[in-house]
């Protein structure tokens, strides 16, 4: 037959393409760096975006007034060269230096400050929640600026070094559309001083940047930084083992535990402020009853799941203020795997035959191990679990109108104070979707929290926040379960990257390189 | 039936098709527990700024009033913006159809080429080995989970033996074709870019395959069916027995006719299509709307979801429209039988 | 399965039918080996608590990820559950649910079908242009929506894919009741006075239900993959439940390591849904004389 006779010629072409492409392909250009994300970013729009994918081209491509000093969690200058502070906290004046230039060569001055703060505010999306209390922002001269704040609020010089203080060209104005302020503009492209731009971004598939001229800093060591987005944890593994791509993002535990043993990769596991911990429902029988909340606490096998689940790159928590962060109690109490505790409990409590439910997502791949764990413990102690799971959007939802029983959460903070914990989890201004999530309330609690907001004191503040710490350990409103370490991995030739725990998925691409 | 009153009528049922995926579409979106503002405003936003992303969004107004205003950005071909890319959904699907086109075209030629030669083959040799070994080749076709026949191909193919891509429209490093038409190998012919439509074509390869074998028994089937059919015909018994060679017979007058049934069989495929590159798309990280509309139904983007739906779903009305017509041409009886 | 539907039919012809049917199915070696997985399965099905070495739920977070051995045939999964275990009470849920499924949908899809056609007039017309609208929608999409709807359980997940197979039978039995509508038998009985129920009842129903079973035990094959495709993604069943498809979707995250994670799992996809295909396959071919007969 014809089809048939053709053949063989078909079988030699298919061969010499697989001759021509295959193996592992081009080694990856010096000055090119190739990463791989997990998803595409939302968006790289400073006033929007709210996700640390978002976070990985936002902070490369802008300057903010301050920055994380290194690894460190204090700030120190970047675009502003001093600042200070009016006696009354009110007011804070910040100086500028000279010499940063925005990726079109226009220079960083108040009037660009001033847009970057008003836009945020005007937008009102996520970022916005960044600045509370700014009530606004005043060019006194083009290298001077000064923020009126409603009230004091002690984390502001940190806020300031979040993604949301990032200062953008006042000419991406003239991209807006509708009077959306270029939200569709910046969305895709970026218009900042940082040592790189967004050149291109091809929805889904890669988003590449490319250095920018006018940088004020060191030039950096890459003529392009190229971000693959491969949703499969495999294939970016795989890319990373052929020397595809020279980092990967999002690495889950067993994977890295499987890599370690690949030539040429290394792993980057650091202790993050990254909780993984369980909202119990205050509000709702039985977990109104403190015993019972308690008893729930007991059942988690913490080692297990710190050995078992997270392969020992996890810390079990102490207190509400993650190990790292000042405010944390090392000598706080914690929980351990009790079941015959736990036992005693319910029936202090005097509830059997309890049937609750978990209700969870995929959002965070240990939440399921997590919920089968205790499905199984609490089995033992004759307590029915139902696991439910439910898209992250409808969980959130559900824990914000307090219809659950158990919920899964995982929390890190957006600057460096222990307020991110003490004065959102607890706070019973804050029920529901802004973060007290357990619906809880303890009038001792909310007195020592409110104080230590209002005191500038940080010693004072530490002592107000570990009493209080003390306190909720003891009523049990969420089961802490674990700090986990964030994980990622790159090629060994991958040069001078430096962990920041408040800069988790940004990498410090300006000063890296690579060697070979 | 005529032409004229099919198309009429299949056009009313168009009308009725979108109607009706827009209102179930719309009714689950505000079925579903989940507040699209907190997918956009963040975990952690406060009460105002949700407040005020969902007057932006215009899910403060009643839901009567907000599918109006739905019902009106439908017919002025507006879609909605996607709460996860934060883009309009229609320009989302112009960007991302070509890729699922591209790789759908492929598969059905693959299986069109395997799967014709083959169910030619077993109408011929019907109940020998041929026809045998080709029947379960289709019936595993048929019952192979797409989801992991790609997962067992790219452990075989791109880790155990290194000869074909794992995943990905093109080898990094070689630039995409400039777009015009979305379809790579299209776009990298008309831009004279011979690396760039090789490694295209290199990297359809394993999707395109996975996908093809879903369909390959079905094609084999249909063609052994209505070859059985020809072989019996009159014609094709004269002109064997005019002296005409067994495969000149086969090629010039049984396949041509036995062929026509099986146009019915590209809007059986069309849908098949679909349903395997949701799949497909996400092993292969293929980015077309197969990871889309997974990517949107995992954070249920609803504006995503529902343009999709209704845009998959007129595709599948068009193409079927499309398919009876081309075979009420081909075939006058059945513009009779109606 | 189709089998018993068939014999358990008190009319005579169908029982004459049966043998040879049984005449046949001996004759074709592949008929008879979709017989012995569709027996095998359904006795797994049965037999799953006796067969299987551990409690299915039984996790053990320091045995993790272990390759297969004489203690865990198939291995153990990320909380260290035998996967073996797991693959056996998985047909429960992957099978189950496909029986459930396809015979919810054939009941409905008749029923309506058999009506429809024996009503007709708007009533007919109106239905099938609902079933138009339904089948103009993409199955796997209805089936996503409406199990993101009610919330992803087993028992949505079914719910949503009966639902999306329910026109496909309309139009087979409806199609049946038009073509037995106008023979003589039938157009007799109307003519004494037969009221749409009885010959809906005696007349209609009977003799349209053999291609319903053909078409049914077809579906079997595509309604297992289409269950394990929704928990694939994550829409259909919910941990601790073993259920294949969310077996291979969990375990996509370890197949470079850990091979049998997904391997068995998806193994047993295949070969069930092959089992129902090729019985069902060689059932048409015995019953449809112009696809099997010659």
């Amino acid at each position: 037959m014809m089809l048939l006779r053709r053949l063989p010629t078909f079988a030699a072409f298919a061969a010499l393409t697989a001759f021509t492409f295959a193996g592992p392909s081009w080694a990856t250009d010096k000055d090119v760096l190739v990463i791989d994300k997990a998803e595409d970013p939302p968006t790289a729009d400073p006033g929007v975006e709210v996700s640390n994918n978002g976070y990985t081209l936002i902070f490369p491509a802008y300057e903010r007034l301050v920055k994380y000093d290194g690894a460190k969690t204090e700030v120190i200058p970047e675009l502003a060269e001093s600042w200070t502070t009016a006696p009354d906290n009110l007011s804070w004046t910040f100086k500028l230096a000279s010499g940063h230039m925005f990726d079109d060569g226009s220079p960083v001055d108040a009037a660009a400050v001033k847009y970057s703060f008003d836009r945020v505010k005007k937008l009102a999306a996520g970022p916005g929640d960044m600045f509370p209390t700014v009530k606004d922002v005043v060019v006194v001269d083009p290298q001077t600026v000064k923020f009126e704040l409603s009230a004091p609020f002690a984390p502001f010089l940190s806020a300031l070094a979040t993604s949301a203080g990032s200062i953008i060209n006042p000419k991406a104005q003239e991209h807006a559309v509708n009077g959306d302020d270029a939200k569709a503009w910046l969305a895709e492209h970026s218009a900042g001083s940082g040592a790189f731009k967004i050149s291109a971004w091809e929805r889904n598939q890669q988003i590449t940047l490319d250095p920018n001229p006018h940088y004020a800093g060191k030039a950096p060591a890459f003529k392009q930084v190229i971000f693959k987005i491969v949703r499969e944890m495999s294939s970016r593994r795989l890319q990373l083992e052929n020397g595809d791509a020279d980092l990967i993002d999002q690495v889950p535990v067993d994977q890295a535990e499987a890599m370690k043993s690949s030539a040429g990769v290394v792993i980057e596991s650091n202790p993050s402020l990254y909780v993984v911990y369980l909202y119990l429902n205050n509000k709702k029988a039985p977990f109104d009853n403190p015993k019972v909340r308690q008893a729930i606490s007991y059942a988690a096998d913490y080692k297990g799941l710190v050995d078992g689940v997270m392969q020992g790159q996890a810390e079990q928590m102490r207190g509400a203020v993650p190990d790292g962060m000042w405010g944390h109690d090392p000598q706080g109490m914690q929980y351990s795997y009790d079941l015959e505790k736990a036992k005693q409990l319910l029936a202090d409590a005097g509830v059997s035959n309890l049937h609750i439910s978990f209700t969870y997502s995929q959002a965070d791949s240990a939440w399921e191990p997590v919920g089968l764990a205790l499905q199984a413990s609490l089995a033992e102690i004759g307590v029915t679990m139902d696991m439910k799971n439910v898209a992250d959007t409808t969980k959130r939802e559900l824990v914000a109108k307090g219809d659950y029983d158990i919920a899964t959460g995982a929390w890190t903070p957006d600057f460096a104070d222990p307020f991110m914990f003490m004065n959102i989890w607890f706070d019973p201004t804050k029920m529901g979707a802004p973060g007290n999530r357990a619906f809880y309330e303890n009038p001792k609690v909310t007195d020592l929290i409110t104080q230590a907001l209002a005191t500038v004191d940080q010693k004072k503040r530490e002592q107000l926040y570990i009493d209080a710490q003390k306190i909720t350990n003891e009523d049990a409103p969420y089961v802490l379960l674990f700090q986990k370490n964030d994980i990622f991995a790159m090629r060994s030739s991958v040069k001078g990257y430096v962990y920041n725990p408040m800069l988790i998925q940004v990498y410090n691409i300006a000063d890296m390189s690579k060697s070979e | 039936m005529s032409l004229i009153s099919t198309i009429l009528r299949r056009l009313v049922l168009l009308v009725f098709v979108v109607a009706g995926v827009a209102i179930i579409t719309f009714t689950i979106s505000h079925l579903i527990p989940g507040d699209p503002a907190q997918l956009i405003a963040g975990d952690k936003a406060s009460a105002q700024t949700l407040a005020h992303v969902r007057q932006e969004l215009g899910l403060d107004k009643p839901v009567t009033q907000q599918f109006v205003i739905y019902v009106k950005q439908l017919l002025s071909g507006d879609l909605g913006q996607s709460l996860r890319t934060r883009r309009p959904v229609a320009g989302d699907i112009a960007l991302f159809l070509p890729a699922t086109l591209e790789l759908g075209i492929a598969a059905l030629v693959m299986a069109i080429m395997i799967g014709v030669p083959l169910g030619v083959l077993s109408a011929i040799y019907k109940d020998g080995p041929v026809d045998q070994a080709a029947r379960v080749v289709s019936v595993a076709g048929i019952s192979m989970p797409v989801f992991w026949f790609g997962l067992a191909l790219i452990l075989l193919f791109y880790v155990k033996i290194p000869i074909l891509p794992g995943s990905g429209r093109i080898t990094l490093g070689i630039a995409a074709p400039p777009r015009i038409t979305g379809f790579f190998l299209v776009d990298s012919l008309v831009a004279g870019d011979l690396k760039a439509f090789w490694s295209s074509l290199y990297h359809l390869i394993l999707p395109a395959f996975v996908l093809a074998f879903a369909n390959l028994g079905i094609i084999t089937r249909q063609i052994r069916a209505s070859m059985l059919d020809v072989l019996q015909e009159d014609y094709v018994r004269t002109a064997r027995a005019n002296g005409l060679s067994r495969s000149a017979v086969i090629l010039r007058h049984a396949l041509p006719n036995a062929l026509i049934p099986s146009v019915t069989l590209l809007g059986l495929a069309f849908g098949d299509l679909l349903y395997g590159a949701v799949l497909t798309e996400t092993i292969f990280a293929w980015p077309g709307m197969g990871s889309y509309v997974v990517s949107s139904i995992q954070t249920l983007d609803f504006p995503a979801i529902m343009g999709f739906t209704i845009v998959a779903s007129l595709g599948y009305v068009l193409i079927n429209l499309a398919v009876d017509l081309t075979y009420m041409v081909l075939d006058p009886q059945i513009r009779e039988l109606g | 399965m189709a089998a018993d539907g068939i014999a358990t039919s008190p009319r005579p012809a169908s029982r004459l039918r049966m043998g040879r049917l049984w005449y046949r199915v001996k004759g074709s070696p592949l008929t008879l080996i979709g017989t012995a997985i569709a027996l095998l399965v359904l006795f797994v099905i049965m037999a799953a608590p006796l067969l299987a070495p551990y409690p299915p739920d039984k996790i053990s977070l320091s045995a993790r990820l272990a390759a297969p051995s004489l203690q865990h045939l198939f291995g153990t999964d990320e909380v260290g559950r035998d996967l073996f275990s797991r693959v056996l009470f998985g047909a429960r849920a992957s099978c189950g649910i496909a029986f459930a499924i396809v015979i919810i949908s054939t009941v409905i899809g008749s029923i309506i079908g058999c009506l429809s056609g024996v009503v007709g007039g708007i009533v007919d017309t109106a239905i099938m242009r609902l079933m138009d609208v339904f089948l103009a929608l993409p199955a796997l999409i209805l089936a996503m929506a409406l199990a993101a709807a009610l919330g992803p359980s087993l028992f949505n997940a079914m719910l949503a894919v009966a639902v999306v197979r329910v026109p496909a039978y309309v139009r087979l039995a409806r199609g049946q009741t038009l073509s037995l509508r106008n023979r003589t038998y039938v157009k007799a009985s109307r003519s004494f006075g037969a009221s749409p129920a009885y010959m809906l009842r005696w007349h209609i129903l009977p003799n349209a239900l053999s291609p319903i079973i053909v078409q049914a035990t077809l579906d079997l094959g595509g309604t297992i993959l289409t269950a394990a495709a929704l928990s694939f993604i994550g829409l259909g069943a919910q941990p601790p439940t073993s259920e294949w498809g969310s077996m291979v979707s969990s375990g996509r995250n370890y197949f470079l390591d850990q091979w049998w994670y997904v391997t068995f799992p998806g193994l047993a996809i295949l070969i069930s849904a092959m089992g129902f295909n090729l019985l069902g396959d060689g059932l048409r071919d015995m019953l449809d004389p112009r696809l099997g007969g010659r």
